[in-house]
């Protein structure tokens, strides 16, 4: 009889019931949101980012949203160009405080972000940690906030980044997260400012820079706002490879060595072991409860459970950065182990598109017979394996690895 | 020339592989307030357990489905689910609905092959319960109750545990090895089942009161064919489908006999005559007659059922009765008693006051009468309970032919002592005495813990 896993991990001293938490997002943008949240069963949330409202009044775009859609797949990418909070700083604060009132074993974040004087920061780490907020993040990474020095465009500075986060530090006794941009070339710098500034920790990414469409008879691209639009935030699924890319980036540096909250396309408990795997203690999702609800983090919960378990693991803790010492450099790559594909003509249905991208994209090795089932020539295969990558059938083609015959 | 045999379209489906059903749970529409859930007798949630396939959450589906129903392995084979939880489907709107049964019998095949134990036993009480009757409202009873923590007796006649899933449901209709593991994770709760074990006597199902259990759950079913009362009925050939479905499960090669390379009468129009024409097929029967006094849109056999027998070359006379079954005696070169069926004779009808769908409601129409050939006649005209049954619970209230119990605790006039399943609503289906068993479980719950605390 093994004993059933725990999901609590413990963030910078922080507890949290499991490691699930809300993004700041409009998913977390009021005390009745995120108490359902809570009651559903996440974790944590990061409450949505709380500005100063004594000298700029927020407002949107509209729309503020556009989605990707591919075939039948709805929302695989989705761009906004949302800002901050619009509500009152101070309504804001009240709710966070309401929250923990009543939800005193959930994890409550505060997301804040200075305008246009950098003292904002101090003065709303001070108003946070007041309203009982467990943790800050600071949103150093918003692509599309249209206030002057505010934004990626601080996130991309690590000067900057490492003197507010100083300031923040400075006004409170709670840790601080500062929320890191994606759209660097590479992410250490700015994090290693952010320690350096006093951070205890790190999330990471927020959105990509991005363009999801243009509308070819307006000539507008999308989100059309009367008649305009804007290279803006991009999130969902299609970005996990590069949030879990900067994830493992910051796990694997010895220099940063803060924990990570890991947000970008997660959308099942799969995703979410990924991000553990690769370096990241607690996760953030936004996209896919904008498209399926708060009632997800039941099945990444119960699922997360289940890997743990499984594998004979009792913590989340156990499995945190536990693939970081097989993620080389490329040149580190064996070369050695050649492969070629293999095709189980019992499962293959007789489409041929494996014999389309071999031979438009790949070797020539794969020929159609009369039965229409592909042969592979494995002394011309090179064994890519795209063949394999878009077969519709799942395990019809497999990786067979041979001899190495060609160096 | 009948059909062959071979033609017979097993309605037994493949399971779905991983890939095709985390497909069709990608069709899902995920819907607010699912309305399939909302479709289920017995409180199936497939809302849920198809949105935690979409989310790879693979044994959680299995979970889902088992603790709503203990019996989710079978249901998910035998479900009327076109008049359920498929007819909600809101993905009907767009194209066609989803395959919830298909999902359903993957998440418990899935579960199963994992290791999930969907269903734990609770902190131990001290409130022995006992169920009389270990079909699926009996075993739903049983598993819940065990849940909540109290020691459960389980007296079955039978030499098997199962009920009409086991005895009466067509084997081709599902593999018995779903019953059997649905049954290993119920009976692992520590229920003590009683097999050939019947509850027999004046009050015995009350009696049960008096030795140690605080309360009783009935729920013994219907296993007495209702017989026609016409001239013939006595003849060699004749039998009801409750005994044909028997012989089909135990003894494979007498109901062989009775049917195969002659014609057959089935009299009825329900689920039952359909399964009884299913097995008939099978067994290699020649032409295959259900007569029935509804008409074809009143038909008491589900949809899919009747397709599935049309399918089989089924030959439905709706608004028809048999008034007499045929001997071979008096027959042209008949020799020997001739206590055979030859044949039977009837004619069409009509009811006196339209909608009232009893039999006493029908009268023949003058100029249709019509004889058909047949070497056997299966009666699938209802089911009661057998004398003994009747006998087990004397003080119970009667509606009609049926017992008569409160409708949301299954409770019966006599204190302490609850019923459900066929005995209650006449022969229903897996799902709704699924539905009783859960009912009486919670209100026998309610009586004891509430008892516990005052």
């Amino acid at each position: 009889m093994t004993t059933t896993p725990t999901l609590k991990v413990n963030f910078c001293g922080v507890e949290f019931p499991n490691p699930f938490c809300l993004s700041s997002s409009p998913v977390s943008n009021t005390y009745d949101m995120c108490a359902r949240a809570f009651d559903l069963g996440w974790g944590g949330v990061v409450y949505k980012t709380v500005g100063p409202d004594y000298d700029v009044k927020i407002t949107h775009p509209s729309p503020r949203l556009n989605a990707l859609h591919r075939g039948i797949d709805r929302v695989i990418g989705l761009q906004n160009v949302e800002q901050i909070s619009d509500r009152p700083t101070k309504d804001n604060f009240e709710d966070i405080a309401r929250l923990k009132k009543n939800y005193p074993k959930n994890v409550v974040v505060s997301s804040i972000m200075g305008l246009t004087h950098a003292n904002d920061w101090a003065v709303l780490a001070r108003q946070a940690q007041e309203a009982g907020a467990d943790l800050i993040e600071c949103n150093f990474s918003c692509p599309q906030m249209t206030v002057e020095g505010t934004g990626h465009k601080v996130g991309q500075d690590a000067a900057i980044i490492e003197k507010l986060t100083s300031i923040t530090k400075g006004a409170c006794s709670i840790p601080v997260m500062p929320k890191m941009t994606p759209n660097v070339a590479d992410m250490l710098p700015v994090a290693l400012a952010a320690k350096a500034g006093g951070a205890d920790a790190i999330s990471a990414i927020n959105t990509v820079k991005a363009i999801t469409g243009v509308d070819l008879e307006e000539l507008v691209p999308l989100p059309n706002v009367a008649g305009k639009s804007s290279t803006s935030g991009y999130s969902g699924s299609s970005c996990k490879p590069i949030a879990l890319r900067f994830i493992s980036d910051m796990a694997r540096d010895q220099r940063l060595g803060l924990p990570l909250s890991g947000m970008g396309g997660i959308y099942t408990w799969i995703d979410a072991v990924e991000f553990m795997l690769l370096g990241a203690t607690t996760l953030q999702v936004t996209t896919a409860i904008l498209q399926h609800g708060y009632r997800i983090v039941q099945d990444m919960a119960e699922g997360l459970l289940d890997y743990l378990a499984d594998h004979g693991h009792r913590s989340p803790h156990d499995i945190i950065g536990k693939a970081l010492k097989n993620v080389v450099d490329p040149s580190e790559l064996s070369h050695q182990t050649q492969a070629v594909s293999q095709i189980d003509h019992d499962k293959c249905v007789g489409c041929g598109q494996c014999y389309l991208t071999c031979r438009d994209g790949a070797a020539q090795a794969i020929t159609m017979n009369e039965q229409r089932k592909p042969v592979v020539d494995e002394d011309a295969c090179f064994g890519c394996l795209m063949c394999k990558h878009i077969c519709p059938v799942d395990g019809c083609i497999s990786y067979k690895i041979v001899p190495h015959h060609l160096l | 020339m009948a059909p062959a045999t071979e033609n017979h379209t097993n309605t037994r489906r493949p399971l779905l592989t991983l890939q095709q059903a985390v497909a069709e749970a990608h069709r899902c529409l995920l819907c607010h307030d699912a309305p399939c859930s909302k479709g289920c007798p017995g409180g199936t949630d497939p809302g849920t357990f198809i949105r935690q396939l979409r989310f790879y959450n693979l044994k959680g589906a299995a979970r889902t489905v088992l603790r709503n129903n203990p019996l989710g392995g079978t249901c998910a084979a035998v479900c009327p689910v076109e008049s359920t939880c498929v007819r909600e489907c809101l993905r009907s709107g767009i194209d066609r609905p989803i395959d919830i049964d298909g999902l359903q019998a993957f998440a418990v095949a899935y579960g199963r092959q994992h290791g999930v134990r969907a269903l734990a036993r609770g902190a131990a009480r001290k409130e022995k319960v006992a169920i009389v009757g270990a079909g699926p409202a009996g075993l739903t009873a049983a598993a819940r109750l065990a849940q909540l923590g109290y020691p459960v007796t389980l007296f079955e006649a039978r030499p098997k545990a199962g009920g009409m899933l086991r005895y009466g449901v067509p084997p081709s209709r599902f593999e018995e090895h779903l019953l059997d593991a649905d049954l290993e994770e119920i009976l692992g709760l520590g229920i003590e089942l009683r097999t050939g074990s019947p509850i027999q006597g004046d009050d015995g199902a009350a009696h049960l009161l008096e030795q140690d259990f605080q309360a009783v759950f009935v729920a013994p079913g219907l296993w007495r064919s209702y017989r026609l009362e016409v001239p013939g009925s006595e003849l060699k050939g004749v039998t009801t489908a409750l005994e044909f479905l028997a012989d089909v499960h135990n003894d494979a090669a007498k109901a062989a006999a009775l049917v195969k390379g002659r014609n057959i009468a089935i009299v009825g129009g329900g689920s039952v005559a359909m399964d009884v024409a299913r097995c008939c097929r099978e067994l290699g029967a020649g032409r295959i007659y259900a007569i029935a006094l509804e008409s074809m849109t009143e038909l008491p056999a589900q949809p899919d059922e009747l397709d599935q027998a049309l399918k089989d070359g089924v030959i439905i006379k709706p608004q028809c009765q048999v008034a007499r079954i045929v001997p071979l005696r008096g027959l042209p070169g008949v020799a020997g008693a001739g206590d055979e069926v030859a044949g039977v004779e009837g004619h069409e009808t009509e009811w006196i006051e339209p909608g009232k769908l009893v039999p006493q409601n029908a009268r023949p129409v003058e100029g249709t009468g019509f004889k058909l050939r047949v070497g056997a006649v299966i009666q699938a005209i209802g089911q009661g309970p057998t004398d003994e049954i009747g006998k087990i619970l004397t003080q119970v209230k009667k509606s009609g032919p049926r017992w008569a119990v409160d409708e949301a605790t299954q409770a019966t006039a006599v204190n302490r002592v609850y019923a459900g399943g066929d005995v209650v609503r006449g022969a229903g289906t897996v799902v709704q005495a699924v539905a009783d068993g859960k009912r009486a479980a919670d209100a026998i719950h309610a009586l004891l813990d509430g008892k516990e605390r005052a």
